[in-house]
């Protein structure tokens, strides 16, 4: 890419996917251990960690915070897929907690230095198949087999439900990585005023990205990750009463 | 080396699932799962003390009933007493009054009949002495116009008189 003139200081943008550590061939299919890998199951043991924490020792009458942190999570999550989605669907708040938990601490990793496991594509499209899984099996389950693929005769509704995981996924994928890039150019941009008006050491990029980060970190991440499970309760709760 | 910025990586989409479903059967198993069973025990712990008070309310309640009615009994009860009581007082004292009416009518009529009697007797004996007094002047008087059986009779009369007297 090459750099104007005033932002000398710059030698390169390069936005790049995730890094990949190991690679392997399965029936010739590459598999490859990524960053997003990587980093996804270490949030998922901290987050285990965290559970089996919190969830330890657990009282009749609570003796200790963690136990009302876990109380408190668990019926946060109970009542809003009782706003949500109504009677019956208990059973899916394990699913939607993880999802959410996930999709959270996916984004918020950007915050210690880390790489978003959702600005990887591989992985909003994952969750997202997953949620479409669970409509189109909720669909099955309300309308009958039969009554499922008769909803198809009309095209248009095979688009609809096919565009489902794809604008889901693209949406999730495409605010995060969206603010990775603002995030770095920024960073450039910043760093290339410094050295144009002379500075040695690239003082504007001090504490101007972390405002920055505040919104397309912390504020993005908490709303695609709240977007991305409350489509997810809503297709599964209206599959229902769809025709 | 880095996979392209918008890539649709097998592995990673195969790992990404893997570590949804684990996480989701970590939170099933030990978040919710756990905090479900506490919260179903205090559930049942809150309901059950709720039950333990409503029992025990009705349990006040019907021995307040109970008591009232024993009380309420007790009082009849003794009501009751105090009037048989009184009653029996009353009987006793009737009695006692007309015991002692009775006793008093006997011993007025005894001392009547001691009366009648003490008259009698001075009256019998009054009439001894008139006799006498009577037989003393009619001697005097009549000396010897009495005939020798009339006589003897008021001589033996006499000396029977003053035997009986003597």
């Amino acid at each position: 890419m090459k750099v104007p003139e005033c932002l000398k200081g710059v030698t390169g943008v390069d936005i790049q996917g995730p890094g990949v550590a190991y690679s392997f061939d399965v029936f010739g299919i590459t598999i490859n251990i990524t960053e997003t890998v990587i980093i996804s199951a270490v949030i998922v043991i901290a987050l285990t960690a965290l559970v089996l924490f919190l969830t330890h020792d657990m009282k009749k009458n609570p003796e200790k915070k963690r136990q009302v942190i876990a109380e408190w999570a668990v019926q946060t999550v109970d009542n809003l897929i009782d706003n949500t989605m109504g009677k019956g669907y208990e059973r899916m708040a394990p699913y939607i907690a993880a999802l959410f938990a996930s999709s959270i601490f996916g984004s918020l990793v950007s915050l210690i230095g880390l790489r978003s496991t959702t600005a990887d594509y591989s992985t909003t499209l994952t969750w997202a198949l997953m949620s479409f899984v669970m409509i189109e099996y909720a669909k099955i389950k309300a309308d009958g087999i039969g009554g499922y693929l008769k909803s198809f005769i009309n095209p248009l509704n095979l688009i609809s439900e096919v565009s489902t995981p794809v604008s889901m996924s693209f949406r999730h994928f495409g605010n995060v990585a969206g603010g990775m890039i603002i995030s770095t150019l920024l960073y450039f941009a910043l760093t290339g005023l410094s050295t144009a008006i002379g500075l040695a050491v690239p003082i504007f990029t001090i504490g101007i990205p972390a405002v920055l980060s505040l919104y397309f970190d912390l504020f993005s991440g908490f709303m695609q990750a709240f977007i991305f499970i409350n489509l997810t309760m809503i297709y599964i709760s209206t599959a229902k009463s769809e025709d | 080396m880095n996979l392209s910025f918008l890539s649709i990586d097998v592995g990673t989409i195969i790992f990404t699932l893997c570590n949804l479903l684990i996480l989701f059967w970590v939170f099933k198993h030990f978040l919710f799962g756990r905090v479900h069973k506490i919260l179903d025990e205090r559930q049942n712990d809150v309901s059950e003390t709720y039950k333990k008070a409503d029992d025990a309310l009705e349990h006040a309640k019907s021995l307040e009933t109970e008591y009232t009615g024993l009380m309420e009994n007790a009082k009849e009860e003794s009501a009751e007493m105090i009037k048989a009581a009184s009653k029996k007082a009353q009987q006793r004292s009737d009695e006692i009054i007309s015991e002692a009416k009775s006793e008093a009518s006997a011993i007025l009529a005894k001392a009547d009949e001691d009366v009648e009697r003490e008259k009698k007797r001075a009256q019998n004996e009054l009439r001894g002495e008139i006799s006498e007094l009577a037989v003393l002047v009619a001697q005097k008087v009549v000396e010897k116009e009495i005939n020798e059986a009339d006589h003897d009779r008021f001589i033996n009369d006499f000396i029977e008189n003053v035997g009986d007297l003597k």
